[in-house]
């Protein structure tokens, strides 16, 4: 079997007396989408910002590719290949679409200290955020701000700037919420697509339960920020507890 | 930016080239002695408050130590000169100390405090500038106290110098203006300002430019896509405290006299905020039109109001209302109706006619 490229171990944070996410340990491989469910609370995307950078945890380890990342910054973190989009919409909203992707195409490239040469003369930068637009259909957009963006194209470009940074793990925390039927396709196919590639690992929290059939190789399921289940869909929708605790004990919903 | 081909950013910098212009030529278009003063203060400035809004406006870092650094600049280069004469030797020394104290100074500063929330950065320069300038004040020994130092500049810069003489023995003129060491000294304050401009205007069209827009933007996100904000922050802190302070030096090589309030004084802080929102955050040319639009108010207001008192002087009520020793209230009246009318700032606000409307 593929070694794990993502590891958690006993990943833990706590707020006070609260345990938010609870000794979670689990493995991810490359090739490999696992998405990650559970009630609103159970600790999905504090989980994401354990692994990603933004929180720090109260114990335990995250580890990418043997190399301890726990105690880093996001920004070191995602030079070691951790990305991560957001859930609530969280881009630079007066800069333009393109602006947008570059930046994360130069932090990507490590062009972040060049202070001299014009942007523009970086040409290969913007052929490459460029590439990117055209992936997530928002070449037309190229030079309105983020800000003036339908929110549907906001989401779009929250994945776009994932992409651009081409990570080896990539995080997407509810990429299709609050899109129109229309859009969210074009999303979900972006994701496919990464899937595809056997060399990247990815993690998906979602609530809807035709994506997650779609796409996941693999579900964990997340209670009140402790692993309740981990398995192939299948098994893990067909197990008692979990439509006991998340689906509900209604047949239609799983 | 989005707005950087609209027909504003066109007005904008067509007229921060006609200014660039006007400054070149200042001293044949504008022959007099307070008009060049003006001029250079203007050249200063500029370099000033393009300098701090590397800070506000394209970083989002709210500083009140600017002025601090633009008088460590100033004393540094004064208190040589004064300590050494009037020698290249001790303009150098003294520049180059005064860089380094700042330097060292807004590493301190910047690594202590960047970190933390915005709002307690801010009180951690004003507390730092607070501290600088009682010191300025107190150690009359080296700083001349409230009454600041008087020394001679270079002596290429002293009026009595010829850079080329007539056939007649005497100061050789060309229209009309004196090729003195007067001369050599606006150009020397215009050229340092240049270069400090165009040093600036590089930097912010970089990629590094762009990373500190995405920080003023999206602290967070920035360090999510792989940028150390706080290396970033604390990089163009320093910038900007060494651009200010080389600019505290040729101001001091100009007016060869620096004292607290030519250097170091608050009231030069709340100028550089004024010009910096008068003429937009964010814009290298607003700087521009902000130092050059302020600097003219201080000193023509005065004039400008004493001739509409005289021209109104039959009519009732107006000429008492526009009598020159209400200028600052006439001052004050222009930039609520500035920052009412545009709220961007006048090169911001300007430089979004014409472009795709953006949601905020």
């Amino acid at each position: 079997m593929i070694p794990p490229s993502l590891v958690t171990e006993d990943l833990t944070i706590r707020f006070g007396g609260h345990v938010a996410v609870d000794a979670v340990s689990c493995a991810f491989r490359p090739g490999e989408l696992t998405v990650i469910v559970g009630p609103n609370g159970a600790g999905k995307t504090t989980y994401f910002n354990l692994i990603s950078g933004q929180l720090a945890a109260s114990s335990g380890r995250v580890l990418k590719d043997g190399v301890d990342l726990t105690r880093l910054s996001p920004s070191a973190r995602a030079h070691h290949g951790i990305g991560r989009a957001f859930q609530l919409t969280n881009l630079f909203p007066q800069l333009s679409v393109l602006e947008n992707i570059r930046l994360a195409v130069q932090a990507r490239a490590g062009l972040g200290w060049r202070v001299f040469r014009p942007v523009a003369r970086f040409t290969e930068l913007t052929a490459r955020a460029e590439r990117y637009l055209e992936a997530t259909r928002l070449t037309a957009v190229a030079h309105q701000p983020a800000a003036a963006l339908p929110h549907g194209d906001q989401r779009k470009l929250e994945v776009a700037l994932l992409m651009a940074m081409e990570p080896d793990i990539y995080m997407f925390d509810e990429p299709t919420a609050g899109m129109s039927i229309d859009h969210a396709p074009d999303v979900l196919d972006l994701i496919a697509e990464i899937k595809h590639d056997q060399s990247k690992t990815v993690l998906l929290v979602e609530h809807k339960m035709d994506v997650v059939r779609a796409l996941a190789d693999r579900i964990i399921v997340l209670h009140n920020g402790a692993l309740l289940a981990d398995g192939a869909p299948d098994e893990v929708m067909a197990s008692r507890i979990v439509r006991d605790v998340y689906l509900g004990t209604s047949e239609d919903a799983a | 930016m989005s707005q950087t081909r609209t027909t504003g950013a066109l007005i904008v910098k067509t007229a921060v080239l006609a200014i660039g212009a006007a400054l070149l030529f200042a001293p044949f278009l504008f022959q007099d002695v307070r008009a060049l003063e003006v001029a250079a203060r203007i050249c200063i400035f500029i370099v000033l408050v393009a300098s701090y809004d590397l800070l506000i406006g394209y970083t989002g870092i709210v500083s009140f130590a600017h002025t601090m650094f633009f008088g460590i600049g100033a004393y540094g280069t004064a208190i040589a000169l004064k300590q050494m004469g009037n020698g290249w030797d001790a303009v150098a020394l003294g520049t180059l100390a005064g860089m380094a104290l700042s330097l060292v100074l807004a590493v301190a500063i910047g690594l202590l405090s960047l970190r933390v929330k915005a709002i307690f950065f801010a009180m951690i320069t004003l507390a730092a500038a607070s501290v600088v300038l009682v010191l300025a004040s107190q150690l009359n020994q080296i700083t001349g106290g409230e009454d600041g130092i008087t020394y001679r500049a270079p002596s290429l810069f002293s009026p009595a110098t010829q850079l080329w003489q007539g056939a007649d023995g005497k100061v050789a003129t060309l229209f009309g203006v004196k090729m003195n060491g007067k001369l050599a000294g606006y150009y020397f304050v215009f050229l340092t300002s240049l270069a400090l401009f165009v040093f600036m205007l590089r930097m912010t069209g970089s990629p590094l430019g762009t990373v500190l827009k995405a920080i003023r933007e999206n602290e967070a996100r920035a360090e999510a896509i792989g940028y150390r904000v706080v290396a970033y922050r604390t990089f163009v802190f320093c910038i900007a405290a060494l651009v200010a302070s080389l600019a505290g030096s040729s101001y001091a090589i100009w007016l060869k006299y620096t004292g607290p309030d030519t250097a170091l004084s608050f009231a030069i802080m709340i100028d550089i905020l004024l010009m910096v929102v008068i003429g937009g955050m964010g814009t290298m040319w607003g700087a521009v039109i902000g130092a050059v639009l302020m600097v003219l108010a201080q000193y023509y207001l005065r004039d400008l109001m004493e001739l509409a008192a005289g021209a109104t002087a039959d009519l009732p009520v107006l000429p008492h209302l526009l009598e020159p020793d209400r200028w600052l209230f006439w001052l004050g009246i222009i930039f609520i109706l500035l920052v009412y009318f545009f709220p961007a700032g006048i090169a911001g606000t300007i430089m979004r006619w014409g472009a795709p409307r953006a949601g905020r």
